[in-house]
């Protein structure tokens, strides 16, 4: 049936596309033509998901191979994994217009398309998949293509900053083997749903808790929360434009994607516990993430260092766990990351009319003189992330701090608020640097530089996703009501 | 036996963080190898409920282990394998940049 097939699609045509686009490694224009197609047909095939999700009211499932769960491997479009997958697309989409624009040597190394291909397709896969074991499968998917298109990057580091990266993340996903061991000697079933329906039935296995603890790990590790997120700055800088976009605005995103599984399906009963732990690390992440950003001294660190607060804000929503706060944090997910996409590629834009390429602020100084368009573009970005009024960041801000208020969580909410604060203090810091003051005497701007087209896009997005919120804000709302009621997403899987 | 396999696991377990946790670069690639081992003989474990018995036939009719946790480790060991050999070449690359094994001097990010 084409219908339940819709939830292969978006993983399919990049997989496809990577596919073809690995052939056409000799033509270097059809190669990113190509990907270019496949990455567009591909984000239809989503947006047409996530609206047959919408239109159908119940979760789109897929059995792989017809093997009726919980033997074979299910793919899962529910409301939540369609808007995520919805967001991913749409940003790598952006991501792929960027690289064709670009004027960095990586984008013509031959399998720079494949792999951006190949992270579109894991990104997809783990969110999509309702299967534990598919779920690392894909996240090691993820982790080897982000790895490999940094260390090929024309920062010179990048090869030392993909192995710190690449390094942890491979003990990331041991660990996350090991809890996937713990949850199966304990229940024998790795398909979510199926453990969903069993653990509650059955607390008190010895190996419960150990598995929740490796699976947090990991999931901490992949999103960069905290105490786990020392390779993510040297990592998110040293990669190129198009690639640090990526990673920091949706590749980060897996982590947050499966806290709010485990808090709402997985582990319903152990959530409050979860749901704490989400609570400090986000606050600390708040807090530490800001001060770090104010430190720096390149304005691609300063945006990872963002990263790390902007994912702490959206872990509190989590962490709160009221139906409120959930669509909060989904609302915030979707919009940081089509401002952390575009505040990235418009830091790389501004390095590549440096004299010397790099986004250090000593050497980008005065260097956006010649380019008020992209200081406005970098203005509204800042304000989305700050979250003052036109654009998404506001809405995003606002229902967070609405659900804060509602819980009563007066604590928290001080020390976001001085958070904020601080993400206006460096992205105003940053756009005073570029654009305001004088560049040094021998620094000249070169005359051209990436395009703008993908940065144009995001802040047009943001900026109507700030002036127009209700569609995401009700999806969002509809999606919170269905994770508050596992019984749904189970009956879907397991059906009767 | 099954014993000896935890306990076996456990050390493993232990030498593998232990040795990732060193400074020296090549002793660290190789303590996530070993810990790779570790997660894979402790994935093993999960499917063996009785011992020894291997996955399809047995001695005694009725009884053997699960099948399921070995496809996984097919899975996890090709991964893991391809995670090692990725590992080590970058390790090469980088080791060949700075002449030295000490992470402390592989200070290039710092700057």
């Amino acid at each position: 049936m084409l219908h339940d097939n819709l939830t292969v699609l978006p993983i399919l045509i990049p997989l496809t596309g990577a596919m073809i686009t690995l052939m056409l490694r000799q033509t270097q224009r059809l190669q990113a033509g190509c990907a270019l197609g496949s990455m567009i047909l591909s984000l239809a095939a989503s947006a047409w998901l996530t609206g047959a999700v919408w239109q159908g009211a119940q979760p789109i499932v897929f059995h792989s191979g017809g093997w009726s769960p919980p033997f074979g491997i299910t793919l899962v479009g529910d409301l939540l994994s369609a808007v995520f997958v919805l967001m991913s697309q749409l940003v790598l989409t952006t991501g792929i217009i960027y690289a064709i624009g670009s004027k960095d040597a990586v984008v013509k190394y031959p399998t720079f398309y494949p792999l951006f291909l190949m992270l579109a397709t894991s990104l997809t896969g783990a969110i999509l998949t309702g299967d534990l074991f598919n779920m690392y499968v894909f996240a090691e998917l993820m982790v080897i293509s982000g790895t490999v298109l940094t260390a090929v990057s024309d920062d010179r580091y990048g090869t030392e900053a993909a192995y710190k990266y690449f390094y942890i993340s491979l003990t990331a996903s041991f660990f996350m083997l090991f809890a996937i061991g713990s949850l199966y000697v304990c229940y024998g079933t790795l398909n979510m749903a199926d453990l969903a329906e069993r653990i509650p039935l059955d607390g008190g296995q010895p190996l419960l808790l150990p598995g929740i603890g490796f699976l947090m790990a990991t999931f901490m590790v992949k999103s960069a929360v905290f105490p786990f997120h020392f390779w993510q700055p040297d990592f998110h800088t040293a990669a190129p434009t198009s690639v640090s976009a990526m990673l920091s605005s949706v590749v980060v995103k897996l982590g947050v994607y499966g806290f709010l599984r485990m808090t709402t399906l997985l582990f319903v009963l152990q959530a409050p516990v979860i749901r704490w732990i989400l609570v400090v690390l986000g606050v600390a992440g708040v807090i530490f993430g800001g001060l770090s950003a104010v430190g720096t001294h390149n304005a691609k660190r300063m945006l990872a260092y963002s990263t790390l607060a902007q994912i702490g804000f959206i872990l509190i929503g989590i962490g709160w766990g009221t139906p409120l706060a959930i669509a909060a944090a989904i609302v915030f997910a979707f919009n940081h990351s089509l401002v952390k996409a575009a505040m990235l590629m418009l830091a790389g834009y501004v390095a590549s009319r440096a004299p010397v390429k790099s986004a250090a602020f000593d050497i980008v100084t005065g260097v956006g003189k010649s380019t008020p368009a992209a200081g406005a573009l970098f203005l509204i970005g800042s304000l989305g992330l700050a979250g003052i009024p036109p654009t998404n960041g506001f809405i995003s801000k606002m229902m967070l701090f609405h659900s804060g208020i509602d819980a009563a969580e007066f604590g928290a909410l001080l020390l976001m608020g001085i958070g904020s604060l601080l993400t206006l203090v460096y992205t105003n810091r940053a756009f005073q640097r570029i654009w305001w003051q004088r560049p040094h005497e021998n620094t000249r701007a070169k005359p051209t530089g990436d395009h703008l087209l993908a940065p144009v896009i995001l802040i047009v997005l943001v900026l109507i996703l700030g002036l127009w919120a209700e569609p995401l804000v009700q999806v969002a709302r509809e999606t919170s009501l269905w994770l508050d009621s596992p019984g749904l997403y189970i009956q879907a899987v397991l059906g009767g | 036996m099954e014993l000896i396999l935890a306990i076996g696991i456990g050390i493993l377990f232990a030498t593998g963080i232990f040795q990732l946790l060193r400074r020296n670069i090549i002793r660290s690639a190789i303590g996530l190898v070993i810990l790779m081992n570790a997660v894979n003989l402790f994935l093993l474990g999960t499917g063996a409920y009785v011992g020894g018995e291997p996955a399809y036939i047995s001695s005694v009719a009725g009884v053997r282990s699960d099948a399921l946790p070995q496809a996984l480790i097919l899975t996890a060991i090709v991964i893991s394998m391809g995670g090692a050999a990725f590992v080590l070449s970058m390790l090469y690359i980088i080791s060949s940049r700075y002449k030295t094994s000490d992470l402390d001097e592989v200070d290039g990010l710092k700057h």
